[in-house]
């Protein structure tokens, strides 16, 4: 009786049921099969068993994890991700609100949109384009930035940006910041439109200055907004933070000879599985970045909802 | 006496916050903007001139040779092609289906609809990665061929949420009067709920088709048949190139004066023009669709 009308009812609803069955298979199989797949971590796995061998394959005692702790590039490979990573979430916390705080001070419509623009572009640009200006600009030949850094007298020889290890860091968080920090700074400006202008008149009648109401009124008012993407970011802290892209800048960046500070885990894991058809060990790899930045997420997520009271679940 | 003492500094203060903040902004959008100026400036400048260098704001030797040789290769004009078919094909095929499984779920008593909702949401939170992926992808045939651009991407599970609370919004007499002259589920989805939907449909076609142009993992791994290489491939290609020594980089092509270099040069901004003609004008959709990254991140 019940499973009757059970099949009444999808009869009458067949074709939206239609529509969203035909997403379930798709996502069985694009995303649910792949998850099955990360068993092979613990796993000797050979390619050419396919997918059936996600479950044949004999486990081998955490094999790969001991190997990849073993490694004697494991410190070097650590180290490069976590300083490029907390330099990144330390600019891309500071510089969106900088940029947010500016762009809402001008008082000129088409000045504010225009900077506004010109500010997200580069989000939209992919980050091949982005590494090969880069490398136009900090060439050691002709580069621009040499150029101006020896008419300033600062250098007297071009700087090696490009291939110097010593320089990997700040370029990577120089360019992901200038990538990103005009996208993220909309977040920022959105919370700052809704801000009460009743607000800042009061405040003009009690004679504040500018600064004094980005302080005490226009800070405040946007603390939720900060809050939340503080979480967000100390969550995707390994990925790069908000700028996000550790992964492309690592891999399209780095080189031969700035490799010592430019391999990530990322890189590491994607080479050692895409080049070198270890795909049980690379696998294993990307597992442990996934499971600290789960980690991170939720241990972000408790310690602002104690703090601030506010969390994102 | 006081008083108008203190507005008048209050004012010179306000003058000279408001001078900072303007050149403070000018600088930025320099700093924002100059890199790709000068992208320009050299690629119109012939290609064995500009490795003397400083070319800063014009071409000292006007020319488009640069981008005469890219549209006359035939390596890069077949991959600009990949390039726009796959945006083009993966951009519809993701919009549409997204929509299509968003429009079910939109349905409040649609049967098992929470059932369907925990899978969604288990999707994406959890994936498997990268290798998984491509295992999966080897097992379907889906390497070295056209649909490994397109298939994969075919549904945003972070848009179908989106698209879910839009159909939502949509006044219900809208599809109930239709419904009662008897128009059927896939006339009411194709006639009337995607016609009203086109703020959403311009987000979701500025986010996908920006994502599908600037895809190159799957060019470069899940591809080795030359011939569906897409254009950020090839510009990894010249990447690589850069790393060499300056003399064999810059070398020029044939006996033209056509540098690799140059021709990267009109290559980066022939791949950057579509997209600085498109974002300006969506704007105002910009802000779901931060939310939304935020999410994703």
């Amino acid at each position: 009786m019940k499973a009757k009308k059970l099949w009444k009812r999808l009869k009458k609803e067949k074709t939206v049921q239609l529509y969203v069955l035909l997403g379930m298979v798709f996502l069985f199989v694009f995303k649910y099969i792949p998850m099955f797949g990360i068993i092979i971590a613990f796993k000797d796995y050979q390619l050419k068993t396919g997918i059936a061998g996600f479950f044949t394959s004999p486990w081998n005692h955490f094999k790969h994890f001991k190997e990849f702790f073993g490694f004697y590039r494991f410190a070097e490979i650590l180290k490069n991700t976590l300083v490029i990573s907390l330099w990144k979430l330390l600019f891309s916390l500071v510089m969106p609100l900088f940029l947010a705080l500016v762009i809402n001070e001008i008082s000129n419509k088409a000045l504010k949109r225009f900077a506004q623009t010109a500010t997200y572009l580069p989000h939209f640009i992919s980050w091949i384009i982005i590494a090969a200006i880069s490398f136009t600009f900090f060439s050691q030949d002709n580069g621009v930035i040499n150029h101006i850094l020896i008419k300033l007298h600062m250098t007297k020889a071009a700087l090696p940006f490009l291939s110097d290890p010593d320089y990997f860091y700040g370029m990577a968080v120089f360019t992901g910041t200038w990538k990103e920090s005009g996208w993220w700074a909309i977040i920022y400006l959105s919370a700052m439109a809704g801000i009460d202008p009743g607000l800042y008149e009061s405040a003009d009648l009690d004679g504040a200055t500018r600064l004094q109401k980005i302080k005490f009124i226009t800070l405040p008012s946007i603390l939720p907004s900060i809050v939340v993407v503080s979480i967000l970011s100390i969550g995707s802290l390994l990925g790069g933070g908000l700028v996000g892209s550790n992964f492309e800048q690592c891999y399209l960046m780095g080189n031969n000879s700035n490799n010592g500070a430019s391999e990530i885990i990322q890189t590491y894991a994607f080479k050692v599985g895409m080049l070198n058809a270890r795909y049980d060990f690379a696998t294993a790899i990307d597992l442990l970045q996934s499971l600290t930045s789960v980690i991170l997420i939720f241990g972000s997520n408790a310690v602002s909802k104690k703090v601030t009271k506010q969390g994102l679940f | 006496m006081g008083k108008s003492n203190g507005k008048a500094m209050r004012s010179k203060d306000s003058y000279i916050f408001e001078v900072i903040i303007t050149v403070l902004t000018c600088l930025i959008i320099i700093l924002m903007l100059y890199p790709f100026y000068y992208i320009l400036v050299n690629s119109f400048n012939e290609g064995r001139d500009t490795m003397l260098g400083s070319i800063f704001w014009w071409p000292r030797k006007f020319t488009l040779e640069n981008y005469q040789y890219f549209f006359k290769e035939d390596v890069w004009i077949k991959s600009l092609l990949v390039s726009v078919i796959r945006t083009v094909l993966g951009t519809l095929l993701c919009v549409i289906f997204t929509c299509m499984v968003a429009y079910g779920l939109s349905k409040e008593d649609l049967t098992f609809r929470k059932g369907y909702y925990a899978v969604i949401i288990l999707a994406m939170y959890f994936s498997g990665g990268l290798i998984p992926n491509y295992i999966l992808l080897r097992s379907l045939n889906l390497l070295n061929s056209f649909l490994v651009y397109i298939v994969p991407t075919a549904l945003d599970l972070f848009f179908i949420l989106i698209a879910v609370s839009n159909f939502q919004s949509i006044p219900k007499e809208l599809p109930e009067s239709a419904r009662l002259d008897g128009a059927s589920e896939n006339r009411i989805f194709w006639g009337i709920i995607l016609p009203v939907s086109k703020p959403l449909l311009a987000t979701m076609t500025l986010f996908t088709g920006v994502g599908q142009w600037n895809s190159w993992v799957d060019s470069a791994y899940y591809v080795s048949n030359d011939s569906l290489r897409t254009l950020s491939y090839r510009m990894i290609e010249v990447l690589n190139q850069a790393s060499l020594p300056v003399s064999t980089y810059a070398s020029g092509i044939s006996s033209s004066n056509v540098t690799y270099l140059s021709v990267q040069m009109a290559a980066m901004i022939i791949s950057t023009l579509p997209i600085m003609c498109v974002y300006p004008f969506l704007q105002k959709y910009f802000v779901s669709g931060i939310m939304l990254g935020a999410v994703k991140g």
